[in-house]
């Protein structure tokens, strides 16, 4: 069948949405047909999450038309997008852990009995053919808690069902499944589609999507970038529409003489995956991307290695010399400086100014008796500024009012000031825009030069691709690999994330 | 310091209502020295408390320690004659204790302070009223020495008539010392920047628990400090009511002197303003006739209020324009 | 005693633990259950927790033991919701009478009522005139508080400015108690149903009254009402201190405006330092009450009723103590007997 012939369920023509400081969404659109599996892909901040949350009325757009069926409606609330046919299954599930499965199917619309009391039985039977129809054999009154993450979702699923959704947003469905629930849920989407429901599948997971897909549609920087049709549909081609652009000069990467051993880890266990041990080491001035998909261990990793979640067993060297790390103060007298996931929460301290955010690790270094040394302490902030390119009035701004690139910076330039001879990286350019993200690989690049080894941990393969020396592959809480730079693919990343051995590649 | 100017403007501003409302009489030197000395031994208990609501946590137990520590000294020194230092260092060994076992109740078995300090508050009364046989413990005619501390007045050169109440200097040298170590010193630093994110200061190498319990340890030692001034000061403690809602007093003071229970902000000079601001409330409503005196805790919550919103008002205000920028 | 004095201090240093056995037990029940017929069980509820009280419950128990009779003693710390919940708990275990001093007796009229359908109660100390209560064992707040106007005037005899001093107003008692001091020092009438806001500035015969100062039991409240008297009128005559602990703190904020004996204090009460200020002659005198045979009269006459026994019963349903004048005169032999009944030793005196 060829997508020109369906008929067209959803039309999404002209959107634009412009947060502070940025272009999210410019001019975009998007058509879904009756049935159709639509993958929608493009890099972190390409876009594709604002505009899903648009079509499910969780935001609104700036201009631009949405048309169901043949009727352009409105979509301003979360209600208006259900009542047109229109779910969202987000990422994280939306359920009520505490209530049974019926429950949460009906969750919002519970029918009634003389008006107010709930009507258990009619749940029940209505429930029981919403599940068949996702292939889930539970019994409604099961606690939705006690279900694997894999049913829950098939709850959502039957959730959206009852709605009579026409159109169902599924947002990195299988980032969080197994492989044999991934294929169950494949099952599932194919048949829905069968059946009329229109697909909008959002995912990382390009082998998948090239599985799954009838048509992909790609976003960069906030625009459409192009579509494959069925047929045109591979790894390749996704790459390329998703890029757009020459990698290698967006990287500004050049070898490193790495030179000696700085940290080696020998059979840690973290306490996200007990039954794994992790070896690796890291040598001065080396550039080490972490791979993985979503839930691989890796931001586990860097917070064993860290000490906010200590290890349960192995030995971390630092120097040549066995470091017993079992909390960020220990981590920082070994000489690590860790830049966390999450900026806003555990990054920084949105309300302080930029000057006491850069000063908080090194206070402890530069104290005079317990006191604090305040001309050292501007000294020190103000020189990371000017460094880092740091674009604010004074270092007395606090950082809540900066963009997302400079909180960054504030974020790097509170380690720098303590001259760390590890630097972790977890997702340093999440949420940063094209600019921020150069200069901070910049800033990955000089500080590899100055002999510093560093970490990073990344979800854009393109990231890992272009500016590791070395990258380290983890599926599952287990590193299944290590590519030197000129085995760096990304099918041989793909491969080993998704659990397959070096062998096979 | 534009935190304190909105507070320090309701204070002269009750200041002055109630030195024209009461003929003057509000600044006859017996009611200063009075008033001093009632915010001196109020203002050391919500400095103390201040430094936890700082970290984010709340006392609520201070009330019930100032009962402790105030019966249980002179049922120490009277009831089993304890030598003065000895039972000194009793009191202040057990508010120490106090404040370490909340402190540690709440990082180690990250209890919540509410309930942990609900408890105290609870307990600390209860024992104090077993150990006392519920009778009122004073130090009548005796200790008139160190009672001093409490009662006494340091003249100053050239006024006449006018002396400093002792507590005042306990104040001044706690606030100053607290001010200094809030503004000066790395902990103070660490102990603002965690109340603000616990996370973000644990991931720069703080040692958060030890400076929460630390805060905790302030605030009991400090309440325990309170209840010696104020049983020195009254002579007399009964164990029922002594120091009942001395917390709340202490909370609303810090709150009114800036400092919020969301954490990370608070300043020993706020505070020690707030204090004095309930203070002058109370005597006002005795000195003038305007206001029945029963419905004092009106008044009081009413200007709690109005300066708590007056102060997320100014706040709103500056926030827009900074936005409409 | 000295090993439990030891015990206590340890207890104290701990800070923490239920001290059931130490201090004073507020049920003490006779050790030899179960030896004889059952003995009836009677309550004495107070309205407070005060060192009066203790004075009450040593007359109760030693009333029990000398007519065989089981007897807890209860002081309620709470207030009136707390005094109604002990009330309905005693009635729920089953106790045979009850004497009780009710906070609001206008307001728990109907609470006496419904607790006289299932036990015994008189009431004592405070009466509720107008329910069903057997007996009231007690003096006369209002009568009381004449008495304690007399001293004001003794005190004062040309005349001048009093303020007066109390916990708080809401107790019938206490309100009496106030009214009588107004009435004698103005000189009115008998009528113990007047009442003056405590605001009102109040002037007969020579003498003005500048109000009625309350502080809700906090004893730092207290001592600033006194001071800020002080404040505002320096030229005070004298001041009326109407609850237990009142006296002694008008005593302390005379002392720091070191205004001892210039202004006249009148005690109500027996608290020590207001008995040692009338050696001292910093206090003029006081006027007490006898809670010891509240406590001991209160007990018997339930026996008496338990048994069936009415005789004793007034037609007026009145059992009066009378309050007693202490100056300087009697005061040591009355503290003398007070501590002899209290079973302390005697404190310096002199």
């Amino acid at each position: 069948m060829v997508a020109a012939q369906r008929e067209l369920t959803l039309k999404v023509q002209g959107v634009s949405k412009r947060f502070p400081g940025v272009l999210a969404l410019d001019d975009v659109s998007l058509t879904v047909g009756k049935g159709e599996i639509v993958a929608v892909l493009g890099e972190n901040g390409a876009g594709k999450s604002t505009l899903m949350r648009i079509l499910a009325g969780v935001q609104r757009a700036d201009s631009g038309t949405v048309v169901m069926g043949g009727e352009e409606v409105q979509i301003s609330t979360v209600e208006k997008a259900l009542d047109h046919g229109i779910a969202l299954i987000h990422q994280e599930l939306n359920l009520a852990d505490n209530l049974d499965v019926g429950a949460n199917i009906f969750l919002g619309r519970e029918p009634r009995r003389f008006g107010w009391l709930i009507d258990k039985e009619h749940i029940r039977r209505e429930a029981v053919g919403y599940l068949e129809r996702v292939g889930l054999d539970v019994d409604p009154n099961y606690l939705v808690g006690g279900l694997t993450i894999g049913r829950q979702q098939m709850v959502e699923i039957a959730k959206a069902l009852s709605i009579d959704a026409r159109v169902l947003i599924m947002d990195e469905p299988t980032s969080s499944l197994s492989q044999k629930e991934a294929d169950q849920l494949f099952v599932v989407i194919k048949d829905l589609a069968s059946k009329g429901v229109s697909i909008v599948y959002i995912s990382h997971r390009l082998g998948e999507v090239e599985a799954m897909a009838d048509r992909v549609v790609v976003l960069r920087d906030g625009k459409n970038a192009g579509e494959l049709k069925r047929d045109d549909i591979s790894h390749e081609n996704m790459v390329k529409l998703m890029v757009g652009r020459d990698v290698s000069q967006f990287y500004p990467h050049e070898p490193h003489e790495a030179g000696e051993v700085v940290m080696s880890v020998k059979g840690l266990v973290t306490p996200a995956h007990p039954s794994q041990k992790i070896d690796f080491s890291l040598r001065q001035g080396e550039i080490v991307g972490i791979s993985g998909l979503v839930g691989a261990g890796r931001t586990e990793l860097l917070q064993t290695l860290f000490g906010v979640t200590p290890a349960l067993a192995g030995e971390i060297l630092v120097d040549s010399e066995v470091r017993k790390i079992t909390s960020p103060i220990d981590a920082i007298d070994s000489g690590l400086a860790l830049v966390p996931e999450d900026r806003k929460q555990q990054g920084l301290i949105l309300d302080m100014p930029i000057r006491e955010n850069m000063s908080l690790a090194t206070l402890l270094r530069d104290q005079n008796k317990g006191f604090l040394n305040c001309s050292m302490e501007r000294n020190i902030s103000q020189k990371m500024v000017e460094d880092l390119n740091v674009k604010t009035p004074s270092d007395g701004q606090i950082v809540r009012l900066l963009s997302g690139g400079n909180q960054q910076k504030v974020v790097l330039g509170k380690w720098l000031a303590l001259e760390p001879k590890v630097l972790l990286l977890d997702e340093p350019t999440r949420g940063i825009d094209i600019g921020a993200k150069a200069e901070i690989y910049g800033l990955m690049e000089a500080l590899a030069k100055t002999g510093v080894a560093i970490l990073f941990v990344s979800s854009e393969l393109e990231e890992i691709l272009g500016m590791s020396d070395r990258a380290l592959v983890m599926h599952e809480g287990r590193l299944t690999g290590e590519l030197q730079r000129s085995e760096l693919s990304e099918e041989a990343v793909m491969r080993l994330a998704t659990g397959q051995s070096m062998e096979a590649a | 310091m534009k935190k304190i100017v909105g507070i320090l403007g309701i204070l002269i501003f009750v200041v002055i209502a109630t030195i024209v409302l009461s003929d003057g009489i509000f600044l006859r030197p017996f009611n200063l020295e009075n008033l001093i000395r009632r915010t001196a031994l109020f203002g050391i208990i919500s400095i103390g408390v201040g430094f936890v609501i700082i970290t984010g946590g709340i006392d609520l137990s201070i009330g019930s320690v100032i009962c402790l520590i105030g019966c249980g000294l002179p049922w120490l020194l009277t009831v089993h004659g304890w030598p003065l230092p000895i039972a000194l260092f009793a009191a202040v060994l057990i508010s120490l204790l106090i404040g370490l076992i909340h402190g540690l109740l709440i990082t180690k078995l990250k209890l919540q302070p509410f309930v942990v300090t609900l408890c105290g508050l609870l307990m600390y009364r209860g024992v104090t009223r077993g150990f006392t046989g519920d009778q009122t413990q004073g130090f009548g005619s005796e200790f008139k020495g160190i009672r001093s501390i409490a009662t006494a007045e340091i003249p100053l050169p050239f006024v006449e008539g006018f002396g400093v109440p002792a507590p005042c200097v306990f104040l001044v040298v706690v606030a100053v010392v607290a001010g200094i170590f809030l503004n000066q010193t790395i902990y103070g630093r660490y102990l603002l920047a965690l109340g603000r994110s616990e996370e973000a200061a644990r991931y720069s190498g703080i040692n958060t628990d030890r400076m929460v319990i630390l805060a905790y340890v302030i605030c009991s030692l400090l309440a325990g400090l309170g209840g010696v001034l104020f049983v020195m000061d009254v002579n007399s403690a009964q164990p029922v009511d002594f120091g009942n809602f001395y917390e709340l007093y202490a909370i609303a003071a810090a709150v009114l002197g800036g400092c919020s229970l969301r954490g990370g902000h608070g300043t020993i000079v706020g505070i020690v303003i707030g204090t004095a601001l309930m203070q002058v409330l109370r005597n006002m409503i005795t000195l003038v006739d305007v206001i029945p005196t029963h419905i004092e805790f009106a008044v009081i919550g009413a200007v709690i209020l109005g300066g708590v919103m007056a102060d997320e008002l100014v706040k709103l205000v500056a926030s827009r324009r900074v936005a409409s920028k | 005693m000295r090993f439990q004095n030891v015990l206590k201090s340890g207890l104290f240093l701990a800070g923490f633990g239920l001290l059931v056995s130490c201090g004073q037990s507020n049920n003490s029940q006779s050790g030899d259950e179960g030896t004889g017929e059952k003995k009836p069980r009677v309550a004495f509820v107070t309205n407070g927790v005060a060192s009066f009280w203790t004075v009450a419950q040593t007359g109760a128990e030693k009333a029990a033991a000398d007519l065989g009779v089981e007897v807890s003693v209860h002081m309620p710390s709470g207030g009136i919701t707390e005094q109604k919940r002990i009330l309905e708990d005693l009635v729920t275990r089953g106790v045979d009478g009850i004497a009780v001093s009710p906070i609001d007796p206008k307001n728990q009229t109907e609470l006496v009522n419904q607790l006289s359908e299932h036990t015994k109660l008189i009431t004592h100390d405070s009466d509720a005139p107008t329910s069903s209560r057997l007996v009231y064992v007690g003096m006369d707040n209002y009568k009381a508080g004449r008495m304690c106007g007399e001293l004001v005037k003794e005190a004062l005899p040309d005349g001048g400015k009093i303020m007066i001093f109390i916990g708080r107003l809401e107790q019938d008692n206490s309100r009496r108690r106030r009214q009588g001091v107004i009435d004698e020092i103005l000189g009115r009438d008998y009528n113990p149903t007047n009442f003056d806001p405590p605001g009102a500035v109040l002037s007969g015969g020579g003498y003005e009254i500048l109000g009625t100062l309350t502080d809700q039991f906090d004893q730092v409240k207290g001592k600033a009402n006194a001071e800020d008297t002080l404040s505002r009128h320096p030229d005070i005559s004298a001041m009326v201190g109407l609850f237990a602990y009142n006296p002694p703190l008008i005593l302390e904020a005379l002392e720091q405006a070191k205004k001892i004996g210039q202004v006249k204090v009148i005690a109500f009460d027996e608290d020590p330092a207001s008995l040692q200020g009338i050696i001292d002659g910093s206090v003029h005198g006081t006027i007490v009450q006898n809670p010891y045979m509240y406590g001991y009269r209160s007990v018997q006459v339930l026996k008496e009723i338990i048994d069936g026994d009415l005789s004793s019963i007034p037609e007026n349903k009145f059992i009066e103590y009378p309050a007693k004048y202490i100056r300087k005169d009697n005061v040591k032999e009355f503290w003398a007997d007070l501590n002899e009944k209290l079973g302390e030793d005697s404190p310096a005196s002199n």
